[in-house]
C-alpha cells in the first residue's frame, strides 16, 4: 500500500514538473514571438492573438485546468504591462480590457476541459481494450487447461492400466494378448508425446505477443519435415503431398507451422472415421499461401463445425473415438496461424472434410523469384 | 572371439539407460554405463570406448561441458541425446564436436542407425585408402572420381556448387551436417553466414534428383540444423 502511495506521489510530482516545464517553455516562446511581432508592427492585437494561441497550446499539452488559467493570467498581464500603452505599466482602465481578459480565460477553460476529457476518454478506452484482451487470453488459457487435463488424463489412464494389468495378469495372458497390450501402451504414449509437443509450441508463442518471430523458410523443407515426422509416428497413414513447383521462401516459425501440419494430418487420421488417403497440398494465392489438408472420411458434424477451433465439442460423449479429442490440437492450430497473421478454416466437402489455412507471403518473395533460376 | 565395439552410455535417467543398454547389448555391442558426467569422463579415459552416447541433461555437469572435456583428449564418436527443445542446442553440440544427435523420444532403429553411421565414418576417416569411391543408394549413383551423378542410369547435370554439395552430403551419408559446416566447406571460411544461398542451391538439387521435392527420398531436411543424406 505504501509503495502504491509512493508511486502515486511520484507520478503526481512528475506531472506537476511536466506542467510547469511545458507552461514556462511555451510562455517564453510566446513572449519572444510577441516581442518580435511588436518590434516590427507595433500592433497589440497580433500580440494578444499570439498569447491566445499559446494559452490554447498550454491547455492542450498539460494536464488539468491550472496551467491554462495561469497561462492566460500571465498572458493578460504581459499584454497589458509590456505590449500596450502605457508600456511597462499596468493599466486596468483601458477600453475592452475585461473582454480580452475574459476571452483568454474562456479560451483556456474550454480548451483545457476538452483536452482533459479527450485524454481521459482515450485512457478509458485503452484500459477497456486491455481488459478485454486479458479476458480473451484468460478464456484461451482456461480452454487449454480444460483440454489438457482431459486429453492427457485419458491416455495416461490407458497406459497405467495396461502396464499394471500386464504386470499383474501377465502369467495368464497369451503372447498375442501381451503384444496387443504393449502395442496399446505404445500408441497411447505416442499420442501423449504429440500432446506435449503441442503444449511446448504454445510456450513458443510468448504471452502478450501479437506477432511471433518469423524467419524466411523454404516451404518444401517445412512441409517435407512435417510429413516425415508425421510418418514416423503413424507409418500406416497414406498421405499425398504436393507443393508449388517454384521455390518459395515463406516467413514463419517453422517448428510451429510443422506442428499445425502434423495436427491437421493426425486429425484427419483419427477423425475421418475411415482409413483413407489424405491429401496435403499447398497452393499459391494472391499474396499468400493456402495449405489444404483433405480427407475422404465422414466429415465433421455440422454442430461442431462452427466452433471446432475453440476447443468446444470435445466434451461431447457422442464422438466415436471420444478420447482422441482434437481439443488442444485444433485450438493450438488456430493460435499459431492467427499469430502468423493467417486464417484457418474447416469445411465439409462432398466426401470428407477439408482444413485450409493461409500464410502471408513476405515481401522478400519478389526477390527470391528473381534469383531462382530453374533451368540453370 | 569377435571384436565387439564398446559403447559408453552417459545417461542419468535409469529407465532410459536400461532401454538403451538393452538395444545396444542385443545388437552385438558391448555397453558401459555412467550415471553422471564426471564418471562418464573417467570411464572414457579408462575404457577407450568406440562410441559414446551422451545425454545433455546430466545431474552433475552440463552435457556440453562433458563433450568439450572429452574432445580435449579423444576423437571418439559422440552421439548426443537431447530432449526436443531448441534447435540451437543441437547445433551447438554438433559444432562442439558431436558426431550426431538423436532426439528424445527415439526408436531403437533410429538409434542403431545413428550408431552404425558414426562408427563407420570413424573407421573410414582413419584410413584414406578405404574411402568409398562412390555413393550408391536406390538408383542414385555418385562417382566421386569421375565427378558423375546418375539417377536410374541417367546422367544428372549439376553445377559445380551443386555437385560439391551433393558429394559432401553423400560422403557423410547418414550424418547430419549443419548449415554452418556446409557453408564453410563449400563457400570457404569467409562465407556469408546467411544460409539462404545454401537453401536455394538445395532446392535446385532437389528438383534434379527428387521425384517430389515435398517428399524427398535422398536428402532430408532438419530445419534449423542442417541436412542429412540417405544412408
Amino acid at each position: 500500500m505504501k509503495g502504491g502511495l509512493w508511486f502515486l506521489e511520484k507520478q503526481e510530482k512528475h506531472r506537476l514538473l511536466t506542467n510547469i516545464a511545458v507552461t514556462s517553455v511555451l510562455m517564453t516562446l510566446a513572449t519572444a514571438a510577441a516581442a518580435a511581432f511588436f518590434h516590427y508592427s507595433q500592433n497589440s492585437t497580433s500580440v494578444a492573438i499570439v498569447y491566445v494561441l499559446t494559452v490554447m497550446l498550454v491547455a492542450r499539452y498539460t494536464s488539468g485546468y491550472v496551467p491554462g488559467i495561469v497561462a492566460s493570467v500571465v498572458g493578460v498581464v504581459y499584454v497589458n504591462y509590456v505590449f500596450t500603452y502605457p508600456f511597462m505599466k499596468m493599466n486596468f482602465t483601458m477600453d475592452g480590457y475585461p473582454v480580452t481578459f475574459m476571452g483568454m480565460m474562456v479560451v483556456s477553460g474550454i480548451t483545457s476541459t476538452l483536452t482533459t476529457r479527450f485524454k481521459r476518454q482515450s485512457q478509458l478506452l485503452n484500459e477497456r481494450e486491455k481488459l478485454l484482451m486479458e479476458a480473451e487470453k484468460e478464456t484461451m488459457r482456461a480452454n487449454l487447461l480444460r483440454a489438457v487435463s482431459h486429453d492427457l488424463r485419458t491416455p495416461l489412464t490407458a497406459v497405467i492400466g495396461l502396464a499394471s494389468a500386464y504386470l499383474e495378469e501377465g502369467s495368464r495372458l497369451s503372447e498375442e494378448e501381451k503384444a496387443h497390450m504393449v502395442k496399446g501402451i505404445q500408441e497411447e504414449a505416442g499420442w501423449l508425446l504429440n500432446m506435449v509437443e503441442n503444449l511446448l509450441s504454445v510456450t513458443r508463442i510468448r504471452v502478450g505477443d501479437v506477432k511471433i518471430a518469423t524467419s524466411p523458410e523454404p516451404l518444401e523443407e517445412v512441409v517435407s519435415e512435417a510429413v516425415q515426422r508425421f510418418r514416423k509416428r503413424l507409418p500406416q497413414a497414406v498421405v499425398h503431398v504436393r507443393v508449388p513447383e517454384e521455390f518459395l521462401m515463406v516467413p514463419m516459425d517453422a517448428a510451429l507451422i510443422e506442428q499445425v501440419i502434423i495436427n491437421l494430418l493426425e486429425n484427419a487420421v483419427y477423425h475421418s472415421g475411415v482409413e483413407g488417403d489424405i491429401d496435403l497440398f499447398v497452393e499459391r494465392a494472391q499474396g499468400e499461401l493456402e495449405f489444404h489438408v483433405r480427407d475422404y472420411g465422414n466429415g465433421i458434424r455440422p454442430e461442431r463445425l462452427a466452433r471446432i477451433f475453440d476447443g468446444a465439442g470435445m466434451e461431447s460423449n457422442e464422438s466415436g473415438d471420444s478420447h482422441k479429442g482434437m481439443g488442444i490440437g485444433l485450438t493450438i492450430c488456430k493460435t499459431i496461424i492467427t499469430a502468423h497473421q493467417g486464417i484457418i478454416q474447416a469445411f465439409n466437402r462432398d466426401q470428407g472434410a477439408e482444413f485450409i489455412f493461409t500464410l502471408p507471403l513476405g515481401e522478400e518473395q519478389a526477390y527470391d523469384e528473381q534469383t531462382y533460376d530453374p533451368d540453370h | 572371439m569377435t571384436n565387439k565395439h564398446t559403447i559408453l552410455i552417459i545417461e542419468d535417467e535409469k529407465n532410459i539407460g536400461n532401454y538403451i543398454e538393452t538395444i545396444v547389448n542385443s545388437n552385438q555391442y558391448k555397453s558401459i554405463r555412467a550415471r553422471n558426467g564426471m564418471s562418464g569422463i573417467s570411464l572414457c579415459v579408462s575404457h577407450h570406448p568406440d562410441l559414446i552416447l551422451l545425454d545433455l541433461g546430466l545431474p552433475d555437469v552440463d552435457g556440453m561441458d562433458v563433450l568439450r572435456k572429452i574432445r580435449e583428449f579423444s576423437t571418439v564418436p559422440v552421439i548426443v541425446i537431447s530432449a526436443r527443445t531448441q534447435e540451437t542446442e543441437k547445433v551447438e553440440a554438433l559444432d562442439a564436436g558431436a558426431d550426431d544427435y538423436v532426439t528424445k523420444p527415439f526408436g531403437s532403429e533410429e538409434l542403431l542407425a545413428r550408431i552404425r553411421t558414426a562408427i563407420r565414418h570413424r573407421i573410414l576417416a582413419g584410413s584414406f585408402a578405404h574411402r568409398e569411391p562412390s555413393y550408391q543408394r536406390d538408383g542414385l549413383v555418385i562417382d566421386f572420381d569421375k565427378r558423375l551423378v546418375t539417377l536410374q542410369g541417367e546422367a544428372i547435370h549439376l553445377t559445380q556448387i551443386e555437385y560439391k554439395l551433393v558429394s559432401l552430403l553423400a560422403r557423410n551419408a547418414g550424418r547430419v551436417l549443419t548449415y554452418d559446416f556446409i557453408l564453410k566447406d563449400i563457400w570457404g571460411p569467409y562465407a556469408d553466414t546467411d544460409n539462404q544461398i545454401l537453401r536455394v542451391n538445395m532446392a535446385n538439387i532437389r528438383r534434379k534428383i527428387e521425384k517430389n521435392p515435398a517428399e524427398p527420398h535422398y536428402i532430408f531436411t532438419e530445419i534449423g540444423v542442417g541436412y542429412r543424406m540417405l544412408e
